[in-house]
Parts: C-alpha cells; sequence; structure tokens
C-alpha cells in the first residue's frame, strides 16, 4: 500500500520541519509539563490552546495494531510515545512474531522524492 | 401529568440498495409510513428531530417538505451512532415536561450509489493529503474499519479473545436474520464461513463488518394516555441513558476495552427499575462483531474480558439465554445506524417478529453507538408500562 504524498496545511509547519530533519516534534503545555499528540487543539488541564512545539525522544512502545492484506501487508498501530501521547502510526520492518502490547519503537524519518517527511515506527 | 411516554409509531422505507430518493425524501417517506402505522395524521405531529448519516441531512427543511406547521420542538440531533436512542429519549422529556405532545424521530442515509461498492462508501482515497488526518490517512488508516479493528486486536492482546469468538457473533447475527423478510444477508453462515471470508483489516474479517444500506427509519413518541388510543399497542420507553466515556489517546487509557455502555446501561436500567437479569432481549448496535462483544461485557451480561466466551456459548442466537440482534442487526439485517436496533426492539416489543419472535419480550435493552467506541446510547422498551 503506497503512502500517499503529503502537504503541509496551516497547523503542520513546525512538525513536518522536524521530519524534515529526523525530528519528532510534538505539543507541549509548559505550565502543566504535558506532552500532546502534534494534532491536539489545547491542553484540557489548563484551556491553553497555544501549546508549544518539543522534540520528542522518539522512543516509542506498541499499544495496538492491524494488519491491511495488501502485498506487502502494511502494519499500521496505535504508538504509546514515551513522552505519553499515542500516535496513529505505520509500522516499519515489523513482523507478525514481534506484534505484541509494549513492543518497543523507534521513530524513523522517510524522505519522499515528492511531499513532506514523515515518520515511521520501526522494532 | 404524563407519567410515562411510549413510541407509537415506527416507519421504515425500502432499505438497502435503494437509489433515486435524497435522505430528505427517504425522511419524508418515512415519517408519513410511521404515522400511518400509528394511526395519526402528519399534522398531529408538534415535533420532529431529524438525524442523519453520511449521504447528507435532510435538514430541518423536511418539516416544510412534509407540510408540517406550527411545531413546538424542531432540530437536528447528533451523537453519531448514539444518535436513535439520545433523540427518542429528548422527544420522551419533551412529551413528559409538556414542551410537546407527539414528536417524529428519523434517521436517513443514502451513502451507497449504482455501482459502487458497500465499502467505498465509508473509505477515503486520494493522491496527495494535507494536514494531520490526512496524513493518518496517507500512512494507511483510511477507512472506519482499521480504526475497529485497532479496537478488537486490543482486546485480543489482553484478554485472549479470539476470531472465532468474534465469529461466532457473526453466525448467531446471520441466524436471525435467516427469520427477517427485510435483511439483506440471509444465508445462514457458519464459524468456517467467517474465517474463510478475506481479511478487511486484520483481525477483522469481511463477515465481522456490518452492512452499508440506503433508506430511512422513523418513529413517533407520544404520552402514554395518548397511546391508548392508537391503532398500534404502545411500546413503552421504562429507561434511557447515555455514556461518553471521553478516552483520550495517551498513557494509561483503555480506549478500545471499555465503551460508554456501563454508564449508559446503569443509568437507563436504573430509570427503568431493572438489572440485567431481567432483560429479556438485546437489539445491539453491532458496527462490527467485536462491537456487540465488548457492548455485553460493559452492560454487565458478563464479566470484562469473558465476552468472548459469552458469545461463544451460543447465548445470543435463536434458542439462546440472550437473545442478541434478532433482526440481523447492522450485520445481516440492514444498516440504519442506531435505527436498526431501536425498529427491531419495537417490532419485538409489538411481538411482530413472526417467526424470528423471541420468546419473551418484558424487557428489550437497546442500545446506540458512535465514534470509535466514543459515544453510547441506551434505551429500555417494554410492551408493558413501568411497574405493570
Amino acid at each position: 500500500m503506497d503512502i500517499g504524498v503529503l502537504r503541509r496545511d496551516g497547523r503542520t509547519d513546525p512538525f513536518f520541519d522536524g521530519t524534515a530533519a529526523d525530528r519528532l516534534v510534538i505539543r507541549r503545555c509548559e505550565a502543566c509539563d504535558r506532552w500532546f499528540a502534534p494534532d491536539a487543539s489545547g491542553c484540557p488541564g489548563c484551556g491553553e490552546e497555544d501549546l508549544a512545539w518539543a522534540e520528542a525522544s522518539g522512543a516509542a512502545t506498541l499499544v495496538t495494531w492491524t494488519i491491511l492484506p495488501k502485498e506487502p501487508p502494511a502494519f499500521l498501530a496505535l504508538v504509546e510515545l514515551a513522552e505519553g501521547p499515542w500516535l496513529h502510526a505505520r509500522l516499519d520492518g515489523a513482523s507478525r512474531a514481534d506484534l505484541r502490547e509494549g513492543l518497543p519503537l523507534r521513530a524513523a524519518f522517510e524522505h519522499p522524492d515528492e511531499g513532506e517527511s514523515y515518520v515511521l515506527f520501526r522494532p | 401529568m404524563t407519567t410515562g411516554t411510549s413510541i407509537v409509531g415506527l416507519g421504515m422505507t425500502e432499505l438497502g440498495r435503494v437509489y433515486g430518493r435524497s435522505p430528505r425524501r427517504l425522511a419524508a417517506d418515512a415519517v408519513r409510513l410511521a404515522a400511518a402505522d400509528a394511526g395519526l395524521e402528519l399534522g398531529d405531529l408538534d415535533g420532529l428531530l431529524v438525524s442523519h448519516g453520511m449521504g447528507g441531512s435532510p435538514g430541518i427543511e423536511l418539516a416544510d417538505t412534509l407540510g408540517l406547521r406550527d411545531l413546538r420542538l424542531l432540530s437536528l440531533i447528533n451523537s453519531y451512532g448514539a444518535t436513535a436512542g439520545a433523540m427518542v429519549s429528548y422527544a420522551a422529556m419533551s412529551v413528559l415536561n409538556g414542551s410537546a405532545t407527539t414528536v417524529a424521530c428519523v434517521f436517513a442515509d443514502a451513502p451507497l450509489k449504482p455501482k459502487q461498492s458497500a465499502g467505498s462508501a465509508y473509505n477515503r482515497d486520494a493522491r496527495e493529503w494535507y494536514g494531520f488526518g490526512g496524513m493518518t490517512a496517507a500512512l494507511g488508516l483510511r477507512s472506519v474499519n482499521s480504526f475497529y479493528a485497532l479496537t478488537a486486536q486490543r482486546h485480543m492482546a489482553r484478554y485472549g479473545t479470539t476470531s472465532e469468538q468474534l465469529g461466532a457473533i457473526a453466525v448467531s447475527t446471520r441466524a436471525w436474520a435467516a427469520g427477517n423478510p427485510l435483511a439483506q444477508m440471509r444465508e445462514p453462515i457458519t464459524v468456517e464461513d467467517h474465517q474463510d471470508s478475506r481479511w478487511v483489516s486484520e483481525p477483522l474479517h469481511l463477515l465481522d463488518c456490518c452492512l452499508v444500506s440506503n433508506g430511512a427509519v422513523a418513529v413517533i413518541v407520544t404520552s402514554d394516555d395518548r397511546a391508548r388510543d392508537l391503532a398500534r399497542p404502545p411500546v413503552h420507553l421504562l429507561g434511557w441513558g447515555q455514556g461518553h466515556p471521553g478516552h483520550r489517546k495517551e498513557r494509561g487509557s483503555d480506549f478500545g476495552l471499555t465503551t460508554g455502555a456501563a454508564a449508559s446501561g446503569a443509568t437507563a436500567m436504573k430509570m427503568a427499575g431493572v438489572t440485567v437479569s431481567d432483560v429479556d432481549v438485546c437489539e445491539l448496535y453491532d458496527c462490527y462483531t467485536y462491537t456487540v462483544l465488548v457492548t455485553l461485557e460493559d452492560y454487565g451480561f458478563c464479566g470484562k474480558g469473558e465476552g468472548g466466551a459469552f458469545a461463544a456459548s451460543g447465548a445470543l442466537g435463536p434458542g439462546g439465554a440472550l437473545p442478541t440482534n434478532t433482526g440481523g442487526g447492522q450485520l445481516s439485517g440492514y444498516y440504519m445506524w442506531g435505527m436498526t436496533p431501536l425498529s427491531e426492539a419495537v417490532i419485538q416489543a409489538r411481538g411482530d417478529g413472526g417467526e424470528r419472535q423471541a420468546p419473551s419480550n418484558d424487557v428489550i435493552l437497546v442500545s446506540g453507538n458512535g465514534g470509535i467506541l466514543d459515544h453510547h446510547a441506551t434505551l429500555i422498551v417494554s410492551p408493558h408500562a413501568k411497574g405493570a
């Protein structure tokens, strides 16, 4: 299954600037010391809507997964970043035998010829 | 002062691959059918609640289409798959507090187009994707099937639930559909057929997934006092509730493992004065086999993690201890979102189920489920008034 061509919209510039430089940049509420997924619209703790962008470690664990019957099969997942937020993600280099709750994963960055760079997660 | 409310009319258009009618036209047809079923004139309606699926909303302009005048209640309602139960509860509360007397609640959808596969109606595809939502889709999460697959897989990993156990739900639901002339899929299936059906998004096979249907369903809610004089026996609304757990996607979340059925069911059953042991029939939202399994757990029909074994015991099918989705549900019957379980509950409460009529129908539990197990609504209905 091809990964489509990714384009920026008004909200994604810091994230895609990050992936272009092999950095996973997500949202953070400094006041509450809480991390959020890059698409978070605000902090439910304090109501802050202008969340900061901050670099995550790239370490993650597997929460759950699904496999699309493509050739080769596409391994899709929810992953938990070491900082706490979950991301919808695609796994790279995973086999069925690897898949279990808590499997350690690492962010890996892809730089396609067309469109924005993106992040995959590898065991 | 009215003390109780009932569903007194049920209107169902042709369901399935029904083309050439807009959602508004389908909704209007269903409301007319429901009024006729109740023995009411359209002019007797003073409330109209409108809901929709993927094919666009009928709009509150539906009132114009029907020529309704001097309404005292008119609104769009949307809690996704929990809407039908929510809508009926708002209608009942409006009748109870005197702000309306006779309220039609309608759902219409027309996502299917001629020569288009059912799956594509709920699938996204594009060459270029924009923003964060687009990025998730670009990576491969393009269909609601995959999001529900994530939930089912989490339950499997946590509790050892198997695909064969999910298959037992597909099989029992199809067995009920065989007795429903309105069901789209009536040919009996086996767990082997389920296992042999293609993967849609592992661990979900094709036979774990609901149908896609065009059509509309309406019900009419009024007071028990008025219901006594109408054409059909009243279907009493004994209790209602909602549950919206607000699972966050972050460390410690129960996303996929629990639903709003726990809160929703407790509220509805307390209002009705019943417990799960009093429930004779379940009509559960079954967008996927797994939705049924996790909903049964959260209502308390079995323990958390025991839903697979409970389904595989045969309890849910014809002759089982807990007849569930007696019309074939959304898996094999027709997919009218929350109106699928509600319409079958009305049919069962009236004793109109024909060869699929459940042996006992005193207490029927109806559920709605929306989002990715995000929203839940429950109704408890009965042929008997509360306390009777």
